[in-house]
């Protein structure tokens, strides 16, 4: 393994004509410092000739998990990856049960999840469940904190996770099979085959899990046994891209993921059998056709999501929506160091929920975007994006978002960059805010963000043990206004536009990579510290002012590490996770806690191009008792071994 | 930036500060039962808590000094969680039973230092309960599909089921007078009556729609308060042409007619939450986002409130005649008001107001 090296450049000469080599990472492109270093380290003949969204998101904070850091979670979901590797809180309900994330001190509904550009965000629930994402899905894992509605659309108001397939061409055929064996009847496989030469790149990655999660878990002193809390999941993903011509690109993909898990009751409650099942289908076309100063993109997506849950109580519930998109856009560098992009989107949804009544629903939506990158100096970089959405009913504002980086200092072992950035960001509301049956409240108004970050990149580069040490720190506020809340009414609970929310805080990283000989080592630090609360509120808001929101942790921080030498391997991750309140008056809390993994593994050569890897893999090492998310219970030390048979 | 500004030092000061913040916690969470010792003269506050997160407790408020003494006093005694949704808590002697409905069971505590001395599982749904000397009578929904809920006989010596007999649908609160138990069956128009010797149906009191909770005057009387049968359009909101009314049923004991019904003025609100006062001459009652005050013996119902506020518990002190109104946002920690009056027909007026714990539900004066 190498740090940066060969580039191949022939479509180079595209992106250079578009102001961008695109095909890099951010590092290389401008010497900006990237995100994330891991990710030169395996995407040097990564070549996609367009204009990443990101090259418009000048200012923000944004870091990446790559192929590296994702393969230890080769059959595990998102929510195992982002707990483990970053400082963000996923509240879990519970081992493969739903994992809904907050970002920057905002509810999961102000995550926009992007899958190759489209939201996948469930559109009745509004957000993602992450442990539904199995990691398989995507081989890079792109986090943006903070809004970003003008370019990342509805929702990104507290941040993005964008997750994509970086096409590698003309690499051949390759492959890779794992089986897992772990505790409580963990049991996964994943098989992945990809193909690509210079101008076809298939990619094919199918996994299935499950788990009975019978696990041991403490109420005060009595060690009682999980029950109802198995699962069943499989996925399918399918990349395809063709290039037509030198110019043209052919894409499509298709995300097929698939959950039959029971709902763990909480510790304490009755068991009434519920289950729930999860399935998503998701297809995506696009082409795109790159000239010397122009790009055009055509995109097209289907999406179905099912959610059918049943329990004793209340019987059976079931929920489909199928979403339908379309995207199109267009980028001019009118100038070597300027370019606009301007696009529109569609989205038509057709809701057929047992929660909304017998007939289906629908609802369209529209928004359309410019995006401008213009660079006055070689240091300095600005953007400028504004989109406006059109929805039914009631109008969220424009959305526009201005950031500017510069290049402070620019040495062959320092380099410091200043960035800021500031935006407006809208939330829709959700199809259960507005049809749910009792409650759902068609008036209510678009949430809106008008949010601002700063924040320093320093970059330490010592070439002779190639060391690289890089360190972020971002500071950032954000107020959202017309926040909505179910409350209780006279029957039934609505959501009403209840309460302005402010969010602020800071985050701090470093990453350092290190290989002085056969030993390489790369390990991250992140830091958060999140301050949110409510700041006013109507008369019907009876939660008080000035304290910190429920199920938002002041502190979190993540450190991991990985250690490369002759074919072994280590992995460590420790997260910590601060107290979250789990009441509006912040009185009642869960403790914090601090939580170890580590994954110890050996590759081997066992034919000329087979390579075989064993992995042993702890978890909550120390064999903490701990809760995520309220009375939900989770596993103490647990462990699974892992095979993977990898193919060229 | 100082804290980050050299890698090793970092992830040293982030694992000391993460070891640290873990010590910590650990302390809070001390093993050492806390004693709890509940003096007379204080009001137990049941906060039925949010669902499926069994946070469910009871707090103490003593009278004498006018302030909180426990806010969550089940979880001090026992050192583990009361459970999940409380719904009802009643007091016999120097036991205190509480139904923690979806965690299918009835708790029995004793007081003074509220430690458990019995626990019956299994129960189906449980809502309500009372208690009458080594026996106890326990309501079960069982189920929302319609089927008939269920009254079962307790033995409080040994924490079992004795019997289960077979009610109405959705059966709430039950009230025993003498021999028989009056039982408010909420899915149907009915009252069961049943024989406490024998614990046989004696038979069905037909009153308003949906009766759920009832009271005992001075005259011995039993009075039914029915919330009315509410119809919902397609979209679940309310139509009110179908609607029917509230009303309030008097019941001669040993009969199995209703002798007298008042109905409500409007069929806008359920009223609920029946409770008398300690000279069981006054019935209070929630309705309109109000609380509502029936001198019994008035050939009417009162029109307008005694106090305006919505209340999602409600009692009035038998000895001092202080109404507590219980306030449940389910979101934060929630609040008791407490309101008196000089004479009987002055204004009602807060006088103090008390922080308990998630969604108060019920109170018992001990």
């Amino acid at each position: 393994m190498r740090f940066v090296s060969c580039l191949r450049c022939y479509p180079q000469l595209l992106g250079a004509a578009l102001g961008v080599t695109a095909t890099l990472p951010a590092a290389a492109q401008s010497g900006l410092p990237a995100p994330d270093s891991a990710r030169t380290q395996h995407l040097p003949l990564v070549r996609v000739p367009g204009v990443r969204p990101d090259r418009f998101a000048v200012g923000s904070r944004r870091f990446t998990l790559d192929s590296l850091a994702l393969t230890t979670y080769r059959t595990g979901t998102l929510a195992d990856v982002l707990n483990a590797r970053t400082a963000l809180y996923l509240k879990n309900y519970g081992p493969g049960q739903l994992a809904s994330i907050t970002m920057r001190g905002t509810s999961a509904r102000h995550t926009a999840v992007l899958w190759n550009g489209f939201n996948i965000n469930l559109p009745s629930l509004g957000e993602a469940d992450f442990a539904l994402l199995p990691t398989s899905g995507a081989t890079q894992v792109d986090i943006q904190p903070g809004p970003a509605s003008a370019t990342y659309g509805n929702g990104a108001v507290g941040g993005t996770v964008l997750l994509s397939s970086q096409t590698r061409w003309g690499a051949g055929w390759r492959g890779s099979m794992q089986a897992d064996y772990g505790s409580f009847g963990l049991r996964a496989g994943n098989l992945e085959a990809n193909f690509s030469n210079q101008k076809l790149a298939v990619r094919t990655s199918l996994l299935y899990r499950q788990a009975d999660n019978d696990f041991f878990y403490y109420e005060g002193r009595t060690r009682r046994q999980q029950v109802n809390a198995g699962l069943q999941q499989a996925s399918l993903t399918q990349d395809f891209t063709l290039r037509l011509g030198q110019r043209g690109e052919l894409l499509a993909a298709v995300w097929l993921t698939d959950a039959d898990r029971q709902i763990q009751p909480g510790i304490g409650t009755n068991n009434t059998h519920a289950q729930e099942r999860d399935q998503s289908r998701r297809l995506m076309a696009g082409y795109r056709y790159v000239s010397t100063r122009h790009e055009w993109t055509a995109r097209a997506a289907w999406f179905e999501d099912i959610i059918n849950y049943r329990d004793d109580v209340s019987g059976l519930s079931e929920s489909k929506v199928r979403t339908t998109q379309a995207q199109a856009e267009h980028t001019w560098g009118f100038a070597p160091n300027a370019s606009l992009r301007v696009g529109a989107e569609a989205q038509h949804f057709e809701a057929q929920v047992d929660g909304y009544g017998a007939r289906p629903r629908t609802e369209n939506r529209f928004s359309g975007f410019a995006l401008f990158r213009y660079d006055p100096r070689p240091r300095l970089r600005l953007s400028l994006n504004v989109r406006q959405a059109v929805l039914p009913g009631r109008q969220p504002p424009l959305t526009p978002t201005a950031g500017a980086e510069w290049v402070a200092l620019e040495t062959p072992q320092h380099a410091v960059s200043l960035k800021a950035s500031a935006s407006r960001s809208y939330r829709v509301p959700t199809l259960n805010e507005r049809y749910w049956r009792p409650g759902g409240n068609p008036d209510l108004l678009p949430e809106e963000g008008l949010g601002y970050e700063g924040g320093v990149v320093h970059v330490l580069t010592l070439e002779p043990t190639h060391l690289r040490l890089q360190t972020e720190l971002t500071g950032y506020r954000q107020l959202v206004d017309n926040w909505v809340q179910w409350t209780p009414g006279a029957t039934y609970w609505s959501p009403r536009n209840l309460r302005q929310v402010r969010a602020q805080g800071l985050e701090a990283s470093t990453q350092l990579g290190w290989q002085p000989g056969a030993y390489q080592l790369t390990a991250r630090a992140s830091y958060a510290f999140t301050h949110s609360e409510k700041t006013k509120g109507t008369a019907a808001d009876s939660d008080p002012v000035g304290r910190q929101l429920p199920f938002t942790p002041l502190h979190t921080a993540a450190f991991s590490t990985d250690h490369l030498w002759h074919g072994w391997q280590l992995n460590t991750t420790l997260n910590f996770t601060g107290l979250r309140y789990t009441d509006a008056s912040a009185t009642d809390f869960l403790p914090s806690y601090l939580l170890l993994n580590a994954t110890v593994g050996r590759t081997i050569a066992v034919a000329p191009s087979w390579k075989l890897l064993v992995l042993a893999q702890g978890y909550n090492l120390t064999n903490l008792s701990y809760q995520s998310y309220d009375n939900r219970a989770m596993p103490l030390r647990h462990g699974a071994l892992s095979l993977r048979v990898l193919w060229r | 930036m100082t804290l980050f500004s050299t890698f090793p030092s970092s992830a040293a000061r982030l694992l000391l500060g993460s070891v640290l913040a873990l010590g910590l916690a650990s302390c809070d969470s001390d093993d050492e039962p806390e004693a709890v010792d509940i003096p007379s003269n204080s009001v137990l506050v049941l906060n039925e808590g949010n669902f499926q997160k069994a946070n469910a407790e009871v707090s103490v408020f003593s009278k004498n000094t006018n302030e909180v003494l426990y806010k969550s006093a089940f979880s001090a005694a026992n050192k583990e969680s009361l459970g999940d949704v409380a719904q009802n808590i009643s007091l016999q002697g120097s036991t205190a039973y509480i139904v923690v409905n979806n965690s299918n069971k009835l708790e029995a505590v004793s007081l003074p230092n509220f430690k458990r001395v019995g626990k019956v599982e299994n129960l189906k749904l449980p809502r309500y309960f009372v208690a009458n000397g080594s026996k106890g009578y326990v309501t079960e929904t069982i189920a929302y599909d319609g089927q008939p809920g269920q009254v079962s006989v307790i033995n409080l010596n040994s924490y079992s089921v004795a019997k289960t007999i077979t009610v109405g649908k959705q059966p709430e609160r039950l009230l025993l007078v003498g021999n028989r138990l009056y039982v408010t069956n909420s899915g149907d128009n009915t009252v069961t009556v049943i024989n406490t010797t024998t614990d046989q149906v004696e038979g069905t009191i037909t009153v308003g729609d949906s009766p759920n909770s009832l009271a005992q005057d001075f005259e011995g009387n039993v009075w039914v308060l029915s919330g009315g049968k509410v119809a919902y359009n397609a979209d679940y909101s309310v139509d009110y042409t179908r609607t029917t009314k509230g009303s309030l049923a008097k019941i001669i004991p040993g009969q199995l007619t209703v002798a007298t019904t008042l109905e409500m003025p409007s069929n806008l609100s359920s009223p609920n939450r029946l409770t008398i006062n300690g000279t069981k001459n006054e019935l209070f009652y929630t309705y309109q986002n109000g609380v509502y005050l029936y001198p019994v013996g008035n050939a009417t119902l009162a029109t307008s409130p005694i106090i305006r506020r919505n209340f999602y518990a409600l009692a009035v002190d038998p000895v001092d005649r202080t109404v507590y109104g219980g306030v449940a946002s389910f979101t934060s920690t929630d609040k008791v008001i407490r309101y008196r009056t000089g004479a009987p027909g002055n204004a009602y007026t807060a006088i103090d107001s008390f922080s308990v714990n998630i969604g108060p539900n019920g109170f018992v004066f001990n």
